[in-house]
């Protein structure tokens, strides 16, 4: 569902993505680690389409990100590191406003945000303007709106940042239960616990590269450690990152 | 045959969606408003009648006044009309470029966009139509009480009005389409290079500004009242007077309507139109193709680092208030490393000051002959006036909000070895420092070229300096008292309540300030014919009134910023 293809991208003279080749199937979920500035954000960009890969291709349930990129995003969805809303909007009128925009036809487009309301547990704030939403009513009001068209391809962003231990709980089983639906789930997160409790395989980035790919297994096979997939990600990470200056201007957010 | 009809549905589709999307936020935010600030809706359409009106006032007083009084007054109103509106449209076009660039390029909510299946000219043409009506709004405020003062005194025909919205609505599209165009091109040929794009770009247009203004002044002095006059004036502007000049077809359109000859204005109508639509729909389709490549250009264009320089400034500004103590020193030079690093912020206050530095060289020529002193005396006085209200607007704009957009970040400063009163008089020095430092530069530069004596000029740079400080702390004061941790624009902070009354109160302390310590000064100079030459009119009266002066000062900086000051102890964050 997803393929990047030698993909690199360059912010002027420095190169935030490295010839980054990746296939991500259908009801695979994937977790995408990284030290900061590694080039998560910018890959996760690329693949929403928001930017250009300097070269390679990217593609999305077979379309081209950059040709058929509107097809492509029909298929879709982000929710990144800090959700938009529109402030003087409803959370019931942003969720319309979502199924509006993904033509959902009017009866599934009801039973649908009826189903997310439940789902998010959003009845009790859904009809207040969303410039009083506190952080967690916000995210899950997004992941509402991300989920309402009944996405094939579910991107994330750091999705754990901010919330409280119950809503991280809800959220690993919201993502598990998308997986086991078929929806391709690409999740970036800090949070190691969370890839290692779900993800069917882990890519490890650092200055744009792409250092180590496939199950917990496989990355222990590589870095020779038996350990958790911290011990593994550290000792990826040392072995190819130069000071951490060098990471923090690698990749701008 | 499916796939077209699906295109065409889909094409109906989102522009209709983005429409009920702007209805949705405009009819929430307005009963938000009516339920928390019920005032400020009314205080809006209040003070826009007043405009309004105003301007209306003074057309109608001078179309009166030209079809009275000024020969070959049919070609001068339409020379006024042909400037009028080449003059808006380049402000739309200046501010629909503008507007469109943050909207398109900058926003939490392009990006939004931008990555859902809406189509990019769907988007583009969506941001297009709010920097449209956000330019235009001026347009109508100023143009419709011009245009409607002309049909009063021509006493047109009916249908002059029912045209005037439409003139209105196909002008705004052209320059506004020119503006979008001129946009998505700089981003997408010149990303490195905008800003330098846009400084020359006003650069360019306040030389050609200040050349024809220069030229239609000395004309106007140096020249009888006569034709040959009237040619040297139209000379800077003979093009836009070309056939092929929008300004041409909104002025004779308008013109042919006011003498009831429909047939020709509704040509002119067609002409505006059709062009303005012609342009939009070619930025529309270059949008398709430049929107998303430009966003992409924008987001990588720049290199990672962004090196800021100005350090010799803070150097500068540090030994220029050495006299303060450490901790408030650095806090001082910590805001105005703040402000200088936002073009945003200082620009609006340097275009007002040179605006005003412009008009106060050049006041003299205004006159054919020297200015007799009763004349020079008000003037000086109406200048002060309008200092005093740069130095309000300044408070105002920029200064009352500086507590609040501390907003989350109040954390650093809370936790200091600093006591937080030290925050409040680190704002009141910022602002005072700067705001002295441009009121007292306008007001000698208005003295000199008036030539007012010692005794004025040193009471109108005592003035100033109350006002100054005056304005600072109030500003400050209650910016600490009221603040808004909530918002992070700083112009909707200053348009709240605590804004508004912050407004208010530095309206009354200007009066008051100035009444006090110019006013009999200048009450005084006004008995005589001459001005009083060294310090011969030196009064101990004026003294006592200055000193009073200075009090109300002192109270306008120490009150509210105590009170501030105690807010900010209390606080909570």
């Amino acid at each position: 569902m997803i393929e990047l293809e030698q993909v690199s991208k360059s912010y002027g003279l420095k190169t935030a993505v490295d010839g980054l080749s990746l296939r991500i199937e259908a009801g695979e979920l994937f977790a995408f680690l990284g030290p900061n500035g590694a080039g998560k954000t910018t890959t996760i960009k690329m693949i929403c389409g928001l930017l250009f890969p300097s070269s390679g291709r990217i593609k999305v349930g077979g379309f081209d990100m950059r040709t058929e990129g509107d097809r492509a995003r029909q298929l879709l969805s982000y929710v990144p590191d800090q959700p938009f809303l529109y402030e003087k909007l409803t959370g019931r009128e942003f969720l319309q406003f979502i199924a509006d925009m993904y033509a959902l036809p009017p009866d599934l487009g009801r039973e649908q945000m009826a189903h997310v309301i439940d789902l998010f547990a959003l009845r009790e704030f859904v009809d207040d303007l969303t410039e009083s939403y506190s952080h967690g009513m916000r995210q899950r009001t997004v992941f509402a709106a991300a989920l309402l068209h009944q996405p094939r391809v579910l991107v994330v962003d750091e999705p754990t940042v901010g919330l409280d231990p119950k809503s991280v709980r809800e959220l690993k089983d919201l993502l598990r239960k998308e997986s086991k639906r078929g929806v391709t789930v690409f999740l970036s997160t800090h949070s190691l616990d969370i890839a290692q409790e779900l993800a069917d395989r882990i890519g490890v980035v650092a200055n744009g590269r792409l250092i180590g790919c496939g199950t917990l297994d496989t990355l222990r096979k590589q870095t020779e450690l038996q350990g958790s997939l911290e011990d593994v990600f550290l000792k990826l990470t040392e072995e190819t990152t130069s000071p951490t200056r060098d990471l923090a201007a690698a990749d701008p957010k | 045959m499916r796939r077209l009809s699906a295109i065409v549905a889909r094409s109906v589709r989102e522009p209709l969606l983005f429409q009920r999307l702007r209805w949705r936020q405009l009819r929430n935010a307005t009963r938000g408003v009516w339920r928390d600030a019920p005032l400020r809706l009314p205080t809006i359409v209040l003070c826009s009648g007043v405009v309004w009106i105003g301007v209306f006032g003074v057309s109608l007083a001078g179309f009166r006044y030209v079809e009275r009084w000024i020969p070959f007054n049919g070609d001068i109103i339409g020379m006024v009309f042909n400037l009028m509106f080449l003059l808006l449209a380049g402000l739309l076009l200046f501010s629909s470029a503008i507007i469109l660039y943050g909207s398109l390029f900058s926003s939490a909510e392009s990006a939004f966009l931008l990555s859902s299946p809406a189509k990019a000219d769907q988007v583009f043409a969506y941001k297009f139509q709010t920097a449209v009506a956000y330019s235009s709004w001026a347009f109508v405020l100023l143009g419709s009480p011009i245009l409607l003062g002309f049909g009063i005194q021509a006493k047109v025909d009916w249908p002059f009005y029912a045209l005037l919205p439409l003139f209105f609505l196909g002008y705004v599209l052209l320059p506004g389409s020119l503006g979008a165009l001129i946009c998505l091109l700089v981003v997408n040929l010149v990303p490195k290079r905008r800003k330098q794009v846009l400084v020359l770009a006003i650069l360019a247009a306040l030389v050609v500004i200040g050349v024809s203004a220069y030229q239609v002044v000395v004309t106007a002095q140096t020249h009888r009242a006569d034709r040959e006059m009237l040619n040297r004036l139209l000379d800077p502007f003979r093009f836009a007077q070309s056939p092929l000049c929008p300004s041409r077809w909104m002025a004779s359109g308008l013109i042919r309507a006011g003498r009831g000859d429909f047939k020709t204005a509704l040509y002119y109508l067609g002409l505006v139109w059709s062009n303005g639509l012609f342009f939009y729909v070619v930025v529309s389709w270059l949008a398709r193709r430049l929107y998303r490549r430009g966003y992409n250009r924008l987001a990588t264009g720049s290199s990672l680092r962004r090196r800021y320089g100005g350090g010799w400034l803070d150097g500068g500004l540090t030994s220029l208030v050495g006299f303060l103590d450490p901790q408030t020193r650095l806090l001082l030079v910590k805001d105005f490393r703040t402000f200088r690093r936002e073009p945003s912020q200082w620009a609006q206050i340097l275009i007002l000051t040179a605006l005003m530095s412009l008009y106060f060289l050049n006041m003299r020529r205004f006159f054919s002959e020297d200015i007799r002193w009763a004349y020079r005396n008000g003037i000086s006085l109406l200048n002060l006036c309008a200092t005093g209200l740069l130095l309000s607007a300044y408070t105002g704009r920029f200064i009352y909000p500086m507590v609040s957009l501390e907003g989350r970040k109040f954390w650093i400063l809370g936790l200091l070895p600093l006591r937080r009163e030290r925050i409040v008089w680190g704002k009141f020095m910022f602002s005072a420092t700067g705001g002295v430092a441009i009121a007292a530069f306008l007001v000698l530069l208005s003295d000199w070229k008036l030539e007012i004596p010692p005794t004025g000029v040193l009471l109108h740079v005592l003035t100033v300096t109350v006002l100054a400080a005056g304005l600072s702390g109030l500003s400050v004061g209650l910016g600490a008292c009221l603040p808004n941790f909530r918002e992070t624009d700083p112009s909707k902070i200053a348009v709240g309540l605590g804004g508004t009354l912050n407004l208010l109160a530095g309206l009354v302390f200007l009066i008051l300030a100035i009444a006090l310590m110019a006013g009999p000064w200048h009450w005084s100079a006004a008995q005589s014919d001459e001005p009083p030459s060294g310090f011969s009119d030196f009064s101990w009266t004026f003294v006592a009134q200055a000193s009073l002066g200075l009090l109300l000062g002192a109270a306008a900086v120490v009150f509210p910023l105590r009170a501030g000051a105690r807010a900010l102890q209390r606080m909570e964050f």
